[in-house]
């Protein structure tokens, strides 16, 4: 396997804070073509609410990827998102990660390693607003490479 | 209830489908897509830069795919007390911008102790193949 | 009478698969008309499902499960219908390079039967290891119509089977609720129990069946919203 399996259950560090701010939730809503209303606009309350979508948007920690293998970060196979508070404009979003599992199977690319991190995503309230499992794949070597 | 105020779990059978519906995402929106969550791998971004990868060109982030599919939902759910709670998707094949996609999905169970509906949610592309298959689970609030 | 089984498909218990079983049960029963399947079989990835038991369920959605497994080989993914104790035993289905002769002579030698699946398939089918490779004795049959195949791989089976003379099965390779049965298989033997599905596999009066519907040709889309350029 192109992975050491002593990353299962390793925790990274969290990351800094990133504040949410109203203009970047307009500009994804324009991206994504979100134009109900519900999102990206503020409410009745005043809030600006992001699309649950935007959970993913929130990036590891870089020292997770200086364990993947030497021919690049791979790709990413798939999400399992939890969505569990909304995301507000002002809201300052922390992630920390850990290796949930790794194993190896064969498909159109070949054999690949799977690596399943799990991040939690909490705001300042110290609330966890979603969980994001992320499925990373990485073709593994073939002879001679 | 009308239909502005959204879907009500009562209301709601399997069996039931989300869309079709017919999408062509441009070059240049899906590098603002990929900008604006901060990835800046040139897959996403620059043709030659994807090509070097051996990939054809730049390609559609997988979280665009999620986002897309979670709208197709939160569409469907409207403006009423339903709430997309979770969203699980496998990439199966490379997304590429300035194709034909269609967004579809059925519901596929409910549940009524806990007010869920599970849908089958995807992706596919003009010759019927599935780029990207999951699965969601909207929730309803008791009673509705 | 004959009995008509999805014979690949992949419930939650495979790690890319949510489809719960009760779920592919009762959508079996709501699209009966266009899907009109008997039964599943949960060929689950690299694992065997030694102890769950569907007998509750299938009485109380009068369809038929059983379980068999999708393990992965020197020469591409395969089906093993009869897995028992013997064969669990003699390999593991873990191991993503088990040696395919053996795994198809051993298994047959120990009551069941090894079916190629997807061989249309780059990289996990046995079209392109027969580019490079002798071609595999003992073959009981290949899945000529998987639901999950991709433009042009299906065909690439055909090939085969014209080519070799194989058998072909079809199934769904479902990982989605709303897919199961969508390619089947019909036995012209009634098949109620694993035992009999290998005795079937192995007699070859069986072909693979097509109930995906046909779409018309696309038409030209229209932008959803503004700002696809």
């Amino acid at each position: 396997m192109a992975f050491d399996q002593s990353l299962i259950g390793k925790e990274f560090e969290a990351t800094e804070p990133v504040t949410v701010s109203a203009e970047v939730i307009g500009e994804f809503c324009r991206a994504l073509g979100e134009d109900s209303g519900r999102y990206g606009r503020p409410g009745p309350d005043g809030a600006v609410v992001a699309p649950p979508s935007f959970a993913v948007t929130f990036r590891n920690t870089d020292a997770f990827f200086q364990y993947t293998p030497r021919f690049g970060r791979g790709f990413d196979a798939g999400k399992e998102v939890e969505f569990i508070a909304p995301i507000r404009a002002g809201d300052r979003i922390t992630l920390t990660s850990t290796v949930r599992e790794m194993y190896e199977k064969t498909g159109r690319s070949g054999t690949m390693t799977f690596v399943i991190l799990r991040s939690t995503l909490c705001n300042q309230r110290g609330e966890t607003v979603a969980h994001v499992d992320h499925r990373f794949v990485h073709r593994n070597p073939g002879p001679g490479e | 209830m009308s239909a502005a105020d959204g879907r009500h779990f009562a209301t709601i059978e399997i069996g039931e489908a989300l869309g079709p519906h017919e999408i062509v995402i441009g070059k240049a929106r899906a590098r603002a897509y990929a900008a604006v969550c901060g990835m800046g791998s040139g897959r996403f971004h620059d043709d030659e830069a994807a090509r070097a990868e051996g990939l054809p060109g730049i390609i559609i982030p997988g979280n665009f795919s999620l986002g897309l599919l979670s709208k197709l939902v939160t569409d469907w759910l409207g403006a009423g007390p339903g709430r997309l709670k979770r969203i699980g998707t496998t990439y199966r094949a490379m997304v590429f911008p300035e194709r034909r996609l269609l967004l579809q999905g059925f519901v596929t169970h409910l549940e009524p102790e806990s007010r869920a509906v599970e849908i089958d949610v995807w992706i596919e592309n003009e010759d019927n193949e599935r780029l990207v298959i999951g699965t969601a689970t909207a929730e309803f609030p008791p009673g509705d | 009478m004959g009995t008509i089984l999805d014979l690949h498909s992949h419930s939650e218990a495979s790690d890319d698969s949510r489809a719960p079983v009760a779920a592919y049960l009762n959508w079996i029963k709501l699209r009966r008309a266009e899907r009109p399947i008997d039964g599943l079989v949960l060929t689950e990835h690299r694992q065997f499902n030694r102890h769950a038991d569907y007998r509750v369920l299938e009485d109380k959605f009068g369809v038929l499960v059983l379980r068999a497994s999708e393990v992965e080989t020197d020469y591409g993914h395969m089906l093993v219908f009869g897995v028992n104790e013997a064969i669990l035993a003699r390999f593991d289905f873990t191991n993503v390079r088990l040696p395919a002769q053996e795994v198809i002579d051993e298994v047959a030698r120990l009551g069941g039967a090894v079916v190629p699946c997807h061989p249309g398939r780059p990289t996990v089918g046995l079209c392109e290891h027969y580019e490079s490779k002798p071609p595999l004795e003992n073959v009981v049959a290949v899945e000529l119509l998987n639901g999950g195949s991709r433009k042009g791989e299906n065909e690439r089976s055909a090939e085969l089977v014209n080519r070799y003379g194989y058998r072909a099965i079809g199934g769904s390779d479902s990982h989605m609720v709303s897919l199961i049965g969508l390619c089947a298989t019909r036995f012209e033997a009634e098949v109620r129990s694993i035992d009999e599905l290998v005795r079937e596999l192995k007699s070859g009066r069986y072909q693979p069946v097509d109930f995906r519907p046909h779409r018309p040709p696309p038409r030209r889309a229209e932008p959803l919203a503004a700002g696809n350029e």
